[in-house]
């Protein structure tokens, strides 16, 4: 794991008067599997959507090799690399599968290492290429959760946020699509895992940080941190001394 | 055969009444915006487009390929300087913005062109005509509908097969995620609203050469254009072409009825089917 | 209310006891000033030239309208651009009752108002399956179709219009009593009932309608048949200010009556005054008014810079001057706002 892809310092966010993030120090080098857990509310998936630019930061709260890019529109993150497959999916309903793909590829950033192609995810994910010509509403959950990880690919990122694609899906469709994981960073890609599942997310990264209340309250290495540890981290303060 | 003619008319009425729909289609499918300057814009291209030819002495082919292009100058400006401001959920602000500058466009065109109905000389191909059958049909409503045809053909496979048409649908889909996706919302809208004005640059130029217009005009055709959509089936390039035919033989048929019925069915029309087939003639449930 | 809220802090916690408040010094000033205009309004004929009358009148109407709209648009989050309708519909009525069947004109006023009410259903279930701007649009179509068959109705003398010959019945002084005293009443009506109807158990669900319609709902809120009962009273109140208005002109026409520039004046006054609030309307009207008066007459100039003021406040002040005036002082005429204030022991 070499230099740092991406930072935040001392990132604050808010829904209006509703003060979510609290001075958030985060990092990702190249290449890494971080996980970010926690329960509900806890602020992951705002930390998700301040990096990508859903949410006004300042902009030197979030960089991106060094560069301060906090607060950039959504778009110019995806030119810059950062990908993300959103939470509820969000697909593009009322256009195939492939064309959802298309849209990725026509806005897609300049690739490092091998391109992501319309046949890389195919093979990824086969069953979407006997799809490709079906509107994406009629897909199955499962399904659905591959275009929008396709999609994310197709931007060719080198950092990909995955925000709970776990949520609501069977478990054997879950490890099916964590089995892609693997081929994915191998690509040299970061990834950010957002996961309700703390099993799931500690086999799947190298790295992890809980999140409590809008804050970090754990950080370290997947495989090295015990589950009371996480457990005490997760629910905060009391239940850690029970 | 006084109804076989009416039926034709209609049809050729319909080409026309087309090309004000397609853009209002296009505007509401990509940004849920209606303009209410559609129709006075139409207008401020015909009124630009007949002084043009009477000042530089430029033929009908002449005048449509500065008002084509002019048109998407206009569109750029008013998403740029108008409708990216009132872009979001609450339908008020929009509405509001462009319904005080359709009033201040009109008094402005008032004051320019004064309150005079105008045309525009299109040499021969104005009066020709052919005979078909026992009917006689002029060449240039011909002209206007296989225009229509090609426009909305045309505005279909872009929408279907090109990026900028999956950027378009993408964002009308969900415009936070094609953000998401790398899509530039404000690209997709100016790029939308240029296009839908710019095919007011046609329209422009066949209701100059067909009829006439006057600058109170544009209210009456953002009707048009906006029962065209609805008879149709929203979010439809077809549709509104569809509604544009149904409205235009209503409208025809009207007139043969009684010439004061005339507009006043292309209503009642538009109104029987949102009582029946609210959601038009080619939308989905 | 207050009552109940009292009640269940001293049950549940320990806290300071509360109490509603909504009255405030201004709100009482304004509330005296208002029973003072409506007096003045009615007795007219004791102080005021036949003009003054004619303009008041006016004035009164183009508040009538205004506030009908700012319920529509303020509180309902419906935007109607064919207002002219209900103006021309209410006012026909009011001359075929009193022209040609011969009732007295006065009561004619108040009868033709089943015309705005019973046209207004029907619009309303076809507009409503119309998303956001297309109902606008569409409310346009209801006013065109209203004109276009008024100008094709012979029993109304189609395009050429009617006069209201039958109030040659009654004598100057009589007619500018009667005008008076309707015009006090379409105040009372359009703008008492108005705040009386905020003020009320409805006021509340109004409110978190207009904030937010679908946590409204998800209150309990019922937020269509609230929108649907608005949109017929609205259609009502601006009617009345229609038949008035025409019952002074002494003479209408299908386009006078149907005139868009009556949602123009709505909506300008509105936007300019201050949307969702009473005080709004009522200095939107009088900007109106007497712009109307000092500028009218360079015509097509004047109404390019209405225009643009419209879309100005649109763009960059959504609250109108009195949202500008509410951000330097907080002074509200027409009190809706609920404050809890904490009770000394």
């Amino acid at each position: 794991m070499s230099s740092t892809l991406l930072s935040t310092q001392g990132l604050v966010a808010r829904y209006g008067d509703f003060q979510a993030l609290y001075g958030i120090d985060f990092e990702i080098s190249e290449g890494e599997v971080v996980a970010l857990i926690g329960a509900n509310g806890a602020g992951k998936s705002t930390l998700l959507k301040s990096i990508m630019g859903l949410l006004r930061v300042a902009p030197e709260m979030v960089r991106l090799d060094g560069r301060p890019v906090g607060g950039s529109k959504p778009n110019r993150m995806v030119s810059d690399g950062v990908a993300i497959v959103p939470e509820g999916r969000r697909l593009f309903t009322g256009m195939s599968v492939v064309d959802n793909l298309r849209v990725a590829i026509d806005h897609a950033a300049v690739p490092r290492g091998t391109a992501w192609t319309l046949d890389r995810v195919f093979e990824l994910f086969p069953i979407l290429r006997e799809k490709q010509a079906v509107p994406v509403q009629s897909l199955s959950g499962g399904q659905q959760q591959m275009v929008a990880i396709g999609r994310a690919l197709l931007n060719q990122p080198r950092l990909l946020l995955c925000d709970e694609i776990s949520l609501g899906l069977a478990p054997k469709v879950v490890k099916e699509i964590y089995r892609a994981i693997p081929s994915i960073s191998a690509n040299g890609t970061a990834i950010i895992l957002v996961e309700q599942d703390v099993g799931l997310a500690r086999s799947a990264s190298n790295r992890l940080y809980c999140m409590l209340e809008g804050r970090v309250s754990l950080t370290g290495r997947s495989q090295d941190i015990s589950r009371e540890v996480i457990g005490a981290a997760y629910f905060g303060g009391a239940h850690a001394v029970a | 055969m006084q109804w076989l003619d009416g039926l034709v008319q209609g049809v050729l009425l319909g080409g026309l009444y087309a090309q004000y729909a397609l853009g209002m289609a296009l505007m509401f499918g990509v940004m849920r915006i209606v303009n209410i300057t559609h129709g006075d814009l139409m207008i401020l291209l015909a009124l630009t487009g007949i002084s043009l030819a009477a000042t530089f002495a430029l033929g009908p082919w002449t005048v449509l390929m500065v008002l084509v292009a002019l048109g998407a100058i206009l569109g750029l400006l008013l998403q740029r300087l108008i409708l990216n401001r009132v872009v979001g959920a609450d339908p008020l602000p929009s509405l509001i913005a462009t319904f005080g500058l359709s009033v201040a466009l009109q008094n402005a065109m008032l004051q320019v062109w004064s309150a005079d109905t105008r045309s525009l000389g299109g040499g021969d191909i104005a009066q020709a005509s052919f005979q078909l059958g026992t009917l006689y049909v002029g060449v240039l409503p011909v002209i206007v509908l296989a225009t229509a045809t090609l426009l909305t053909g045309g505005l279909d496979a872009t929408l279907r097969y090109t990026r900028f048409g999956r950027s378009l649908r993408a964002a009308s889909a969900d415009v936070e995620a094609a953000a998401m996706t790398g899509v530039n919302p404000k690209g997709v809208y100016a790029g939308a609203t240029a296009v839908a004005v710019a095919i007011l640059g046609f329209a422009a130029v066949f209701q100059s050469m067909r009829a006439t217009v006057a600058p109170a005009d544009g209210p009456f055709q953002l009707i048009y254009a906006f029962e065209a959509v609805i008879i149709g089936g929203m979010g439809s390039i077809w549709g509104a072409f569809l509604g544009a035919m149904v409205l235009g033989i209503s409208q025809s048929i009207g007139f043969r009825i009684d010439p004061g019925f005339g507009i006043l069915a292309g209503h009642l029309v538009f109104l029987l089917i949102l009582a029946l087939r609210p959601q038009g003639l080619l939308g989905k449930d | 209310m207050t009552d109940a809220l009292a009640a269940a802090s001293t049950t549940t916690f320990d806290g300071p006891r509360v109490r509603v408040q909504r009255r405030t010094t201004s709100s009482i000033v304004a509330l005296i000033l208002s029973v003072v205009v409506l007096v003045a309004v009615a007795s007219m004929p004791l102080w005021a030239s036949q003009g003054l009358i004619r303009d008041i009148v006016r004035l009164c109407c183009y508040i009538a309208i205004a506030q009908m709209w700012n319920m529509l648009a303020g509180y309902a989050g419906i935007v109607s651009v064919g207002q002219q309708a209900f103006v021309g519909v209410a006012a026909y009525m009011m001359f075929i009752i009193a022209q040609l069947w011969g009732v007295d004109p006065f009561v004619a006023v108040v009868l033709a108002m089943i015309a705005p009410a019973l046209l207004a259903i029907p619009t309303y279930g076809l507009l409503h399956r119309l998303d956001g701007p297309y109902f606008a649009i569409g409310t346009w179509v209801i006013a065109e179709v209203m004109r276009l068959a008024t100008s094709n109705f012979g029993y109304v003398n189609a395009g050429a219009g009617m006069s209201l010959r039958v109030m040659t019945g009654y004598s100057a002084t009589e007619r500018a009593v009667g005008i008076s005293l309707l015009a006090a009443l379409m105040l009372l009506v359009t703008v008492g009932g108005s705040y009386w109807l905020l003020r009320s158990r409805y006021g509340l669900a109004l409110i978190a309608m207009r904030d937010n319609p679908i946590a409204a709902a998800s209150q309990g809120v019922n937020v269509s048949r609230l929108r649907f009962l608005i949109w017929v009273a609205a259609a009502v109140g601006t009617g009345l200010a229609g038949a008035i208005y025409f019952m002074a002109q002494l003479r209408i026409t299908p386009p006078s009556a149907y005139d868009p520039n009556w949602a123009n004046i709505a909506i300008f006054i509105v936007m300019v005054g201050g949307l969702g609030s009473l005080e709004g309307v009522i200095i939107g009207a009088l900007i109106y008014f007497f712009a109307d008066r000092w500028f009218g007459q360079y015509g097509a100039t004047y109404l390019v810079v209405l225009g643009l003021l419209t879309l100005f406040m649109a763009l960059f002040a959504r609250g109108g001057i009195w949202g500008l005036i509410c951000k330097v002082v907080d002074a509200p005429w027409f009190p809706t706002r609920r404050t809890l204030v904490e009770e000394r022991q």
